[in-house]
């Protein structure tokens, strides 16, 4: 084996190793709907169809508020854990890096909110 | 020249097959980011009026964005999976972690494949 002095060590203690499986196994959910996502609305539903009416439609069904759900959910966790590394890794004075990171955390807090709030309540008129 | 002859220095810890897949994998994964974050507040706006919210979807649908869908988030949002894939492999695959380069040049061939058929079939049916 090599050695590698530089390398971040493997994650212990209970939050570090469980962000660490929470992006591997949300990373698997993520490869495949994501690309699905992108792919069918740009070229299933169309890009010039994109509209309010049609979004309105696709909400009618309950399984597709679901797959919005998930995705708005373990996305933004998933970059979120992401970002908070990258903070850790290049903001070094710690006043900073702490900022940087509640930033972060209430950023997470209002979009989840926000997204969650219209895919669970919208109703078409 | 000593500028940017330093900022290679800096930013060269191996520069080989590993740290050039780890850098793509933090450039692409901001650049999903960011867009994801546009993304959840443009999708809350349903709670506003059709015509309020399609006047802000005309932004979707203006040529320089349609371009920046497929040559930076498909592009970006396609290398990250594929990449994220390879980490999973090598992280829980006994023995995979001596092959993470060679197994980069592999993905970097799979990108290639999907991804240029694909974004040919996204710019001819979106453009």
């Amino acid at each position: 084996m090599q050695v590698r002095p530089f390398a971040r060590p493997r994650p212990s203690g209970s939050f570090e190793l469980y962000a660490w499986l929470f992006t591997r196994i949300s990373a698997v959910v993520l490869a495949g709907m994501a690309i699905f996502h992108l792919l069918y609305m740009h070229l299933g539903m169309g890009v010039e169809a994109l509209s309010w009416q049609l979004i309105a439609w696709r909400w009618q069904n309950p399984v597709w508020r679901i797959f919005d759900l998930f995705l708005l959910v373990f996305g933004w966790l998933h970059g979120a854990n992401g970002m908070r590394i990258v903070i850790e890794d290049y903001i070094r004075p710690k006043g900073w890096r702490i900022a940087a990171k509640v930033l972060l955390f209430l950023l997470t807090f209002v979009l989840i909110v926000l997204g969650a709030y219209v895919i669970f309540t919208f109703k078409a008129p | 020249m000593a500028a940017i002859a330093g900022f290679f220095r800096d930013v060269t810890y191996r520069g080989r097959e590993g740290q050039i897949a780890w850098m793509l994998h933090r450039v692409t994964g901001a650049g999903v980011f960011l867009f994801l974050a546009l993304h959840i507040i443009n999708i809350f706006m349903m709670v506003f009026p059709a015509g309020v919210f399609n006047s802000v979807l005309v932004f979707y649908h203006a040529f320089l964005f349609k371009l920046l869908i497929i040559f930076g988030l498909y592009l970006g949002l396609l290398y990250h999976a594929l990449n994220g894939i390879r980490i999973l492999i090598v992280d829980f695959v006994p023995g995979a972690a001596r092959y993470q380069a060679p197994m980069w040049r592999v993905q970097v061939v799979i990108f290639l494949a999907l991804y240029v058929p694909s974004a040919a079939i996204l710019l001819s049916r979106m453009l």
